[in-house]
């Protein structure tokens, strides 16, 4: 039984010459019509390069657009717009703010009746002092008006002696304390409307 | 003669020069193959070139997991048994229950020349010759003449059972016109 298996299995007989012509003539036509469709794919392309160039010139216009404004918006608020790099003259110029801010301070607090003066005096400087600026209770930095800087001064340190300042201070504390709404002495609306309450009890 | 592998990479790469030597290097093995499943030259003829055509096309599909050979003759079979199907609607017969044929009644086909042997199977009606093809010849289980010809394994089996049935009366028959002769 095995012996006329593999006699088929393993039995060859060549084919008639005309299927191999048949079969290279179709492969011909496979070969062109593949040829074909690559020109419909090549055209499929240059549309499609033509809607991403479109698309990324596009972009471009948009990240241009985007850009101006950007920096637009950059130059109304020009501590976004410092470069990384120089971080080193940043520090400089905080401590140079910090450094003017307590010497405008104590001037103001040995002469407070010529506080406009020095403050006009300092604005000639490269650091503009219209406001001082001074750590509020939670650390957060706060500008106010010198005036108020030297309220706040007096309230903290007791110097230079002020019996007046320090006369009208304890007792808007102690409105402050008995207030539901308690006004900060960070806020100068809330301090002005205390003085004002003030003025009007006395 | 090129090797397997650069045939089989000229064919891919469209190399008609490949293509020739790669029909050269099977065609004669796929036209036995075609013979043995076609009822006639110009059928065999067909499915060779629809054969080819479609190894051509499956080539880069082939991921070298077994015989590239047993690879080539699963495609003309496939194909065979395609062609054959678009001829003929081959019905599940029901499964009677055949007299089973053992192998060894037909032990009497060994004794003849291929060419013979070729007759006498191409003698069986087209369904039980590609049943017989594919289980005795390629060793195909009856699951997968199942699947590979839509029909149930039952039929499958039935199929067989008859084409032995009709082989060992042919065989039979032959020699007893033999013993006539002499």
């Amino acid at each position: 039984m095995q012996d006329f298996k593999n006699k088929l299995y393993n039995y060859e007989t060549p084919p008639p010459g005309e299927i191999w012509h048949n079969i290279a003539k179709e492969l011909q036509i496979a070969e062109e019509a593949e040829d074909e469709k690559v020109v419909k794919i090549s055209t499929h392309r240059k549309s499609t390069l033509l809607f991403y160039g479109a698309t990324a010139a596009a972009s471009v216009v948009i990240i241009f657009i985007g850009s101006l404004f950007f920096n637009k918006n950059k130059h109304v608020n020009p501590a976004t717009n410092i470069p990384a790099n120089t971080n080193k003259i940043l520090a400089q110029k905080i401590k140079d703010s910090i450094n003017l801010n307590q010497r405008i301070l104590e001037s103001i607090i040995h002469n407070p009746k010529e506080k406009k003066e020095i403050i006009a005096k300092n604005q000639n400087q490269k650091i503009s002092k219209k406001y001082l600026t001074v750590a509020n209770p939670e650390g957060q930095p706060v500008k106010i008006s010198p005036k108020v800087a030297t309220l706040i001064i007096s309230a903290d340190n007791g110097f230079p002696p002020k019996p007046v300042w320090n006369k009208k201070i304890s007792k808007w504390q102690k409105i402050m304390l008995s207030s539901t709404v308690s006004p900060t002495s960070a806020n100068l609306i809330d301090l002005v409307k205390l003085a004002a309450k003030n003025d009007n009890i006395e | 003669m090129p090797s397997e592998s650069d045939l089989i990479k000229g064919c891919i790469e469209g190399d008609p020069q490949m293509q020739k030597l790669f029909y050269d290097r099977f065609s004669s093995m796929m036209y036995a193959v075609c013979l043995r499943y076609s009822d006639n030259t110009e059928d065999a003829n067909d499915v060779m070139q629809e054969g080819f055509i479609k190894v051509y096309k499956s080539l880069s599909k082939f991921r070298a997991e077994g015989s590239f050979e047993g690879w080539v003759r699963r495609i003309f079979i496939n194909t065979s048994i395609e062609h054959y199907r678009k001829k003929v609607k081959l019905y599940n017969v029901s499964e009677v229950q055949e007299n089973t044929i053992e192998d060894s009644e037909l032990n009497a086909l060994d004794s003849l020349a291929t060419k013979d042997i070729l007759n006498i199977i191409n003698e069986l009606s087209p369904g039980y010759k590609q049943v017989f093809n594919m289980h005795v010849i390629e060793g195909y289980s009856h699951k997968e003449i199942a699947e590979i010809m839509g029909i149930t394994e039952g039929t499958s089996k039935s199929q067989l059972a008859r084409a032995k049935s009709v082989l060992k009366k042919i065989i039979e028959t032959r020699i007893n016109h033999a013993k006539n002769n002499r």
